[in-house]
């Protein structure tokens, strides 16, 4: 009896510590809230916008979304034809949109295996096999010249009874799939409650590009018991349309959009009510719905009159006088910070490089490549002559050396031959940063004239390709093919508008051309994102899938020029008809190098000369 | 009694006596429980604007007759629905079939929620010009109104951890308000006459979102079971945006149309 005595108030004792303890505590911060499971399979209960969600929205359908002129723009000159591209096919949704569609979703807990702490939770939306982690331990976002995917990068903790996340790096996508864009600059808000098996979920969506205001919407999901097993949703894309032009890419002029009136004539409601708007969510907005003008809406199917808007997106180079190192793949890096960005290839032969910068941060670009190689440079590429990517060629090259090319019959001919890294580029760019009076160390040394140059480095298989008369007349992509990455130069970035150098054999045509070469060689891993990975000239890490919007873009500019070009108009009625409202705010600038106003009129000054 | 029994019994005993005192001491002498209001999960009152962005072409204009796209209307459901004759509401004198409690919060409109003494708050919409009383206590009044018959608890989850009950240092913040509406007058989920019936029982959940920058949502998930006219319940999520005063608040009456 003593001995039970004793144990009982050893355990007395202990609970009571215990109480005391855990009482005496501050109440646990939001960020370490007890969080709840999330675990198990939901599914998305359809009884909001159930035909949108299902059959699909209806043409023009804007109405509810704080959108700007641009999207509204975008949208209206979307045609739902375009998904016949190969480069749209496998399209998946973005996260805020995954949530939203039709389908069922599953969840489950990632823990650490010894400490059973929570490391991330999977949401997994089984249309278009979205699988979103949502990071639950703490780590930070990536960086701005990250890439982006279709789930983007997420991040959670439980606030209260919520699990907040907050998600960045989002592929451009929909915000409903009748041509409604969202940006790749939009950040995502969201929040989790379970109310038992009733799942609430709350996106409150940022887009700097498209939205006026917050888009916030909320769905629910009712919770499955049983595994109902249909979690598979492959796409592969093939040929739809044959004989299609490359540059063909379905769209509307400004205007001419033949089903805006469809939804309005259905359901009897005026244009200006449906095309959308922050005002058109408001309660105060039906008492106006009766009155709306048709002027109002007609005036919505074209740019408003003005000035261009410019860009609202982030910048996404750093500025920070750093060079700041990202892997690619294998043995590839990107180094971003000397404006231009380089791509570095390490191996046991020596680094071979794309590109070297503005030469402003050359010598840490320099102590950057060799923290990732010891060996000297061999190679480097130059995929133009433009100064912000040849900038650093004489340091590099000095750094380097092209044992190759030592003791071989070509050494006879130069005394300094193999002591320096070898530069390539196409012939063209020799040319012109001779005849600019680039520093000779500087100058390439192995020229090509046509197609392409390739060898074989550090394992890998490396061809440049030239881009005949795209930004410049020099132009060059490089793909490392076993690695599959390809450096596109300024052929394509994610910061400005094309830049056409009309004076230095630029051509419109040219850089359709060369965004189609890219497409060609890419391969998507899944659902039309990741494969090949394509470094910009200027911008952060992209796959194909920027690429095709990026040569939407352009060949949609540059249809509107051409139609305008029909009926003779001159280079001031092109300018002030904003051609590029939908993707102004996104790519737009007034000032610097490279302005709207020096984009549309290097199409049009092109086009002109082709006409 | 069996030893093994037995030194069960004796060791609860010991853990009552030795453990009581500990907690009472921590509240200090004997208090009156606390009220909802002061048990609140988060602050409820204020203005709120709905963001009608979902259900758009439903909620901002009145749908044709027959349009129930989304709502899981059974065969008498579907019936009732295509048999909407807003004239003959509105001569019946009931024009607020959709702005009772299933319907209202789908209007696009304020709401304006404030504390009716400690255990009641007031939620009243512009839209229809409505109030509902939701009681933490007993109910108020027996229903057969359009607004039914609400009580409500603060639903902080269903663990000791989470209700404070066992753990209260740790007790989780927020929570959500849950409100349970009965005896509601038959009306409409829809203006364009989608049916509920007096049978139909709704329980909503309140939830408050703050992001950065000050602002905050309520978002309210809603579940109406109607064995009269609904298959399965029916589910909508509905969000306001909270506004600083009562600016754009504008009480009208309902309307049939």
């Amino acid at each position: 009896m003593i001995r039970h005595l004793r144990a009982a108030a050893l355990t007395s004792a202990a609970l009571v510590c215990l109480v005391s303890r855990v009482g005496s505590q501050a109440p646990a911060p939001a960020a370490a809230a007890p969080g709840f499971d999330l675990s198990g399979y939901w599914t998305a209960a359809m009884h909001e916008d159930a035909l949108e969600r299902g059959a699909g929205p209806e043409l023009a359908d804007y109405g509810g979304f704080p959108i700007n002129e641009s999207a509204r723009l975008f949208a209206l000159s979307y045609d739902a034809s375009r998904v016949t591209l190969r480069g749209h096919q496998c399209d998946g949704y973005v996260a805020p949109y995954s949530v939203r569609s039709i389908g069922n979703a599953r969840a489950w807990e990632e823990r650490d295996p010894h400490t059973h702490r929570l490391i991330a939770i999977h949401w997994y939306n089984q249309t278009f096999e979205g699988h979103r982690v949502i990071w639950m331990d703490g780590r930070a976002h990536p960086p701005a010249w990250a890439p982006h995917t279709w789930m983007g990068f997420s991040t959670g903790r439980f606030v209260g009874n919520a699990l907040q996340v907050q998600t960045t790096h989002l592929k451009q996508g929909w915000l409903r799939r009748n041509g409604l864009p969202e940006s790749d600059q939009a950040t995502l808000v969201e929040f989790f409650v379970r109310h038992g098996d009733h799942l609430t979920h709350t996106s409150v969506i940022t887009d700097p590009v498209y939205l006026t205001e917050a888009e916030v919407r909320t769905t629910d999901f009712f919770r499955q018991h049983t595994d109902h097993q249909s979690w598979l949703f492959s796409c592969d894309d093939g040929e739809q349309i044959l004989g299609r032009a490359p540059d063909n890419v379905p769209n509307y002029l400004f205007g001419e959009n033949p089903f805006v009136a469809e939804f309005g004539k259905k359901y009897g409601l005026p244009a200006a009510a449906y095309l959308g708007g922050a005002e058109t969510a408001y309660p105060e907005f039906p008492a106006r719905v009766a009155g709306l003008p048709a002027a109002e809406g007609a005036s919505r199917l074209r740019p408003a009159p003005g000035a261009s808007l410019t860009s609202r997106a982030v910048d996404p180079e750093p500025s920070d006088d750093e060079i700041h190192v990202w892997p690619l793949r294998d043995n590839l890096y990107l180094l971003a910070g000397d404006r231009g960005n380089i791509v570095v290839q390490v191996g046991g032969e020596g680094a071979f490089v794309v590109d070297s910068g503005s030469g402003r941060l050359v010598d840490k670009t320099l102590a950057a490549i060799r923290r990732l190689s010891q060996s000297p440079i061999q190679f480097i590429a130059n995929t133009s002559f433009r100064p912000e990517h040849t900038g650093g060629n004489d340091k590099l090259r000095a750094a380097g050396t092209d044992p190759s090319v030592r003791g071989t019959f070509f050494a006879l001919q130069f005394a300094d031959a193999g002591v320096g890294a070898t530069i390539m580029a196409h012939q063209n760019v020799q040319t012109r940063m001779v005849a600019a009076k680039r520093p000779a160390d500087g100058t390439p040394s192995d020229t090509f004239l046509e197609e392409r140059r390739r060898t074989f480095h550090n394992g890998d298989a490396v061809e440049m390709f030239w881009e005949r008369n795209a930004v410049t007349d020099g132009d060059s992509i490089v793909h490392f093919r076993r690695a599959d990455v390809i450096v596109a130069g300024d052929v394509f970035t994610t910061t400005q508008y094309p830049l056409i150098d009309l004076q230095n054999g630029g051509s419109v045509r040219g850089e359709i051309d060369a965004l189609n070469d890219i497409l060609r060689r890419t391969v998507y891993q899944h659902e039309g994102e990741g494969g090949t990975i394509v470094v910009p000239g200027h911008g952060y890490v992209c796959d194909e899938h920027e690429v095709v919007e990026y040569r939407d873009m352009l060949v949609i500019v540059r249809d509107r020029v051409q139609a305008m070009l029909r009926k003779n108009a001159t280079l001031e009625q092109v300018k002030s008809a904003r051609l590029t409202a939908d993707y102004d705010t996104r790519y737009g600038a007034a000032t610097g190098p490279w302005t709207t106003d020096a984009f549309v009129e290097a199409v049009y000054r092109d086009l002109s000369r082709r006409k | 009694m069996p030893n093994a029994r037995r030194r069960l019994t004796t060791a609860g005993a010991l853990l009552l006596v030795v453990t009581a005192p500990v907690l009472a001491q921590r509240g200090g002498p004997p208090q009156a429980p606390p009220t909802p209001r002061a048990q609140a999960a988060f602050d409820i009152t204020g203005y709120w604007v709905s963001l009608v962005n979902e259900d758009w072409r439903y909620r901002i204009a009145t749908p044709p007759k027959g349009d129930f796209a989304g709502v899981p209307l059974n065969a008498a459901g579907r019936q009732a629905a295509s048999a909407w004759d807003p004239a003959k509401d509105e001569a019946a004198g009931e024009s607020c079939r959709a702005f009772g409690a299933a319907g209202v919060m789908r209007q696009p409109g304020r709401l304006h929620i404030d504390w009716a003494g400690d255990d009641a708050l007031d939620i009243e919409t512009d839209a229809g010009s409505q109030t509902r009383v939701v009681s933490f206590a007993a109910p108020r009044g027996t229903g057969g109104g359009w607004q039914g018959v609400s009580v409500a608890a603060w639903d902080r989850g269903d663990s000791p951890m989470a209700r404070g009950g066992f753990f209260p240092g740790a007790v989780a913040g927020g929570g959500s308000l849950r409100v349970v509406t009965t005896n509601m007058k038959a009306g409409y989920l829809r203006k364009n006459g989608v049916p509920y019936s007096a049978a139909a029982v709704m329980t909503e959940y309140f939830d408050r979102f703050d992001l950065a920058g000050g602002e905050a949502l309520l978002v309210v998930s809603t579940e109406v079971v109607d064995p009269t006219y609904l298959v399965t319940p029916f589910w909508t999520s509905t969000h306001f945006k909270k506004q600083r005063d009562a600016a754009g608040w504008n009480p009208r009456p309902c309307s049939a149309r």
